[in-house]
C-alpha cells in the first residue's frame, strides 16, 4: 500500500528504507517506530520528498525480516489512520451519547466529598 | 401459520459506513476486528482491506460486521445508540468506586515464602499488628465509598495471627452497616496453618469466606512456601478440606503463584486442584516486586515461558471439562466476561481506568493507606509513591483527590496511551500503573517493551485463536463469562 524503496549501501549494521512523503504520513512512521521498539530502533529523517528510515536491530541477524516487520507495521498504521479518519466523528458521538445522560455528575455531589469527581475520564464528556 | 419473512439487506460496494473499529492480525490469514466495546469478528486480511476500501461483495462478511456494529448503512442511528448503551453499561462500575478494602491486620507471618512481596516479621513482634483504633478509622473511610458492595479482605502477613482484630472488625463493620445498608462481604486471605475450630465457627456464624495459597503438588508448594516443619502444603490441604466440610465446597478458594519451578508442572498443578474439589484455578505469574526479584525468589523466567505454561495449564483445564470435571481458569473467565458480555468484571489488575484506589484500597497495619497491595510493597522497599495518606489524619477527600491517586490513573489510561489507543484488545485489557512504575519508572510504560502488554497480548491471542478454532472452547468461555 505504501510506495517504499529499499536502499542498500548504508553503513554496516544499518538498514535503510525510504518512504514517499506524498503517500506516507510521518505520524504513521513514528507510530510504527514505537510499535517495533522491542525489535529495533528507528531513525527517521526527511530527504527532499522522502522519509528515510534507518533501522537499527536490537539483536543480530535477520535484516530482511526487520524490513518486512517495519513495512508491515507501517502499512497497518496507514490503515488504522484511514479507519480513524473515517470513524472519529462517530466515535465521539458514541462517547457523547454514552456519558451525556448518566447523571454521574450532579451539582450537589460536585463539591462535597470529591467522591463523585474521581470516576475517571469520559464521565464528563 | 404465519411465516415471517426474514429481511435480507444486500449491500452494494461503498454502500456502508465504517464504525469505530480496531484490528489485530492473529495469523497470516486471520484478523480480529473489535468494536468500541470489544465485540469481535474474525475476517481474512483481504476482507479487512475490502471492507475499508468499500469493495467487499461478500454479503455474509458484511452481515457479520453489521451485526457486530463494525459497519452501518448510512443514515442509521441505532448502531451508535446501541454502542453508547453498551459502553455506558461497561463503565457503570466507575460510579461505584472502591468495592474492595484490604485490611493488613498484621505483618507477622510464620511462613517465609520465597516470593513474598512484603516484609516478613517475626510472629512474636506484636508491634506489627493493626490496632482497633486504626481499624476503626479505616472502616470509617471504607464506608465512605459510594459502592453499594463492600468486600473487606483480611490480609497479612498471616491475618489469623491477629484473629481477635479480624473478629472485632467483622463485628464493627456489621454494626456500622446497619445504617448504610451495603452488600457486605468478608474474606480472610490465609495460609490456613492456624485454622482451628474457633475460627471455623466464626466463619460459619459470620459468613466469612476463606482464600488460601496453593501452588500445586506438595514438593513444589513446600519448596516455595517455607515454614517450620516444612509442612505448608499439608496444612493448606487439611485446611481446605476442613473448610469444605464445615462451610461448604465453594467457601474456600485457592490462588497459586508461578515460580520457575512451576513452569514444567502445569498439568500437575491443575490436577492437584481438581483432586481437592477446587473448581477454579488462577494461573498467575509472579509479581515482579519485593523478594520475588531476589535470586531465589522464583521470578527467574520471561513472559514467553509463562505463556507456554499458561497454554499448557489451560489445555489441561479444558480437557478436564471435556471429561465432565467442571473447572474454571479464573483469568480466562475474567477476560471472557470482557470479550463476550457488556459487563465489566471489575478485576482491578485488568481495568482502565486502573483499579488502584477506585477498585481497591489497602489499609496497612500502621494506618498507611495504599492504592494497591503492590503499592504497599513498594513502600516496604522505601518507595512511597502509592501511599495516599494515613487513616489517622487523612480525610476521604484527601485520599481520593490526592495526586498520588489521580496522576497514575490519568497518565495510565489505556484509551489515550500510545499503542493501547489503537489496540484491538484495549476493551479487554487494563492499565497497570504500579507494574509499569516498578518496571519502567513511569505510570504508562513503553508498551512495546512492557511485560504486562506482552503477557496480556499473548493470553488474548491464545484465547481468541482457541475460540475461533474450537466451538467447545468458545461455548466454555461463554459459560465462564457468567461465572465471575
Amino acid at each position: 500500500m505504501s510506495p517504499v524503496e529499499d536502499v542498500s549501501g548504508g553503513n554496516v549494521g544499518e538498514i535503510i528504507l525510504t518512504f514517499d512523503q506524498a503517500t506516507v504520513d510521518l505520524d504513521a512512521l513514528q507510530r510504527s517506530a514505537y510499535a517495533v521498539a522491542a525489535d529495533m530502533t528507528v531513525d527517521i529523517r526527511l530527504s527532499e520528498m522522502d522519509y528515510v528510515c534507518t533501522l537499527f536491530a536490537r539483536h543480530p541477524g535477520g535484516d530482511d525480516q526487520l524490513k518486512h516487520r517495519f513495512r508491515a507495521e507501517v502499512n497497518d498504521q496507514i490503515l488504522r489512520a484511514r479507519i480513524a479518519k473515517e470513524t472519529d466523528p462517530l466515535r465521539n458521538l458514541v462517547f457523547a451519547l454514552a456519558f451525556s445522560r448518566t447523571g454521574l455528575i450532579s451539582a450537589e455531589d460536585a463539591g462535597e466529598s470529591g467522591a463523585k469527581d474521581v470516576r475517571g475520564p469520559g464521565a464528563e464528556t | 401459520m404465519i411465516k415471517l419473512e426474514r429481511a435480507v439487506t444486500t449491500l452494494s460496494p461503498h454502500g456502508w459506513q465504517l464504525l469505530p473499529m480496531r484490528f489485530h492480525r492473529l495469523d497470516a490469514d486471520s484478523v480480529i476486528l473489535t468494536n468500541l466495546v470489544g465485540e469481535h469478528v474474525f475476517v481474512t486480511p483481504d476482507e479487512l482491506v475490502a471492507v475499508v476500501d468499500g469493495s467487499c461483495v461478500d454479503q455474509e462478511v458484511l452481515a457479520r460486521l453489521r451485526a457486530a456494529h463494525l459497519i452501518q448503512v448510512p443514515g442509521e442511528t441505532l448502531p451508535a445508540e446501541l454502542l453508547a448503551i453498551k459502553l455506558r453499561t461497561k463503565m457503570r462500575g466507575l460510579s461505584d468506586s472502591t468495592g474492595l478494602h484490604i485490611f493488613v491486620v498484621t505483618l507477622r507471618c510464620e511462613h517465609t515464602c520465597r516470593y513474598c512481596q512484603v516484609s516478613r516479621q517475626s510472629s512474636s513482634k506484636s508491634e506489627f499488628d493493626m490496632s482497633e483504633e486504626t481499624a476503626r478509622r479505616a472502616l470509617d473511610l471504607a464506608f465512605r465509598s459510594p459502592s453499594p458492595h463492600l468486600k473487606i479482605e483480611f490480609q497479612g502477613g498471616e491475618p489469623l495471627l491477629n484473629f481477635p482484630l479480624v473478629r472485632w472488625i467483622t463485628g464493627e463493620a456489621k454494626r456500622m452497616n446497619s445504617s448504610h445498608g451495603k452488600d457486605l462481604a468478608f474474606v480472610i486471605a490465609t495460609n490456613l496453618a492456624l485454622l482451628d475450630d474457633e475460627i471455623l465457627e466464626f466463619c460459619a456464624d459470620e459468613g466469612v469466606d476463606l482464600s488460601t495459597s496453593l501452588d500445586g503438588p506438595q514438593e513444589l508448594h513446600n519448596g516455595n512456601r517455607r515454614r517450620p516443619g516444612q509442612d505448608s502444603w499439608q496444612q493448606a490441604v487439611a485446611g481446605i478440606r476442613r473448610v469444605q466440610e464445615r462451610l461448604g465446597q465453594d467457601r474456600v478458594s485457592a490462588l497459586m503463584t508461578t515460580t520457575e519451578a512451576s513452569l514444567a508442572q502445569a498439568s500437575e498443578i491443575i490436577d492437584c486442584y481438581a483432586e481437592l474439589g477446587l473448581r477454579g484455578v488462577f494461573l498467575r505469574p509472579i509479581s515482579p516486586y519485593g523478594f520475588a526479584l531476589r535470586d531465589r525468589g522464583g521470578a527467574n523466567y520471561d513472559v514467553s515461558r509463562w505463556l507456554d505454561f499458561y497454554a499448557t495449564g489451560l489445555g489441561r483445564i479444558v480437557e478436564l471439562n471435556r471429561q465432565g470435571v467442571p473447572m474454571v481458569e479464573i483469568y480466562a473467565s475474567i477476560i471472557a466476561k470482557k470479550m463476550l458480555t457488556n459487563t465489566d468484571p471489575g478485576y482491578v489488575d485488568l481495568a482502565s481506568p486502573a483499579g488502584i484506589g477506585i477498585g481497591a484500597m489497602v489499609y496497612n497495619y500502621d494506618g498507611g493507606i495504599y492504592a494497591s497491595d503492590e503499592g504497599r510493597m513498594l513502600a516496604e522497599m522505601g518507595d512511597h509513591t502509592f501511599e495516599l495518606g494515613n487513616v489517622h489524619d487523612s480525610s476521604y477527600a484527601d485520599v481520593m483527590l490526592s495526586d498520588g491517586l489521580l496522576s497514575p490513573l490519568m497518565e495510565s489510561l489505556a484509551l489515550s496511551a500510545p499503542m493501547c489507543a489503537t489496540c484491538a484488545f484495549e476493551p479487554y485489557c487494563g492499565a497497570d500503573p504500579v507494574f509499569h512504575y516498578a518496571t519502567a519508572g513511569d505510570f504508562t510504560g513503553h508498551k512495546a517493551l512492557s511485560a504486562f502488554c506482552q503477557r496480556n497480548m499473548g493470553v488474548f491471542t491464545l484465547l481468541l485463536r482457541m475460540m475461533r478454532d474450537d466451538p467447545y472452547f468458545r461455548n466454555l468461555m461463554r459459560q465462564w463469562a457468567q461465572s465471575c
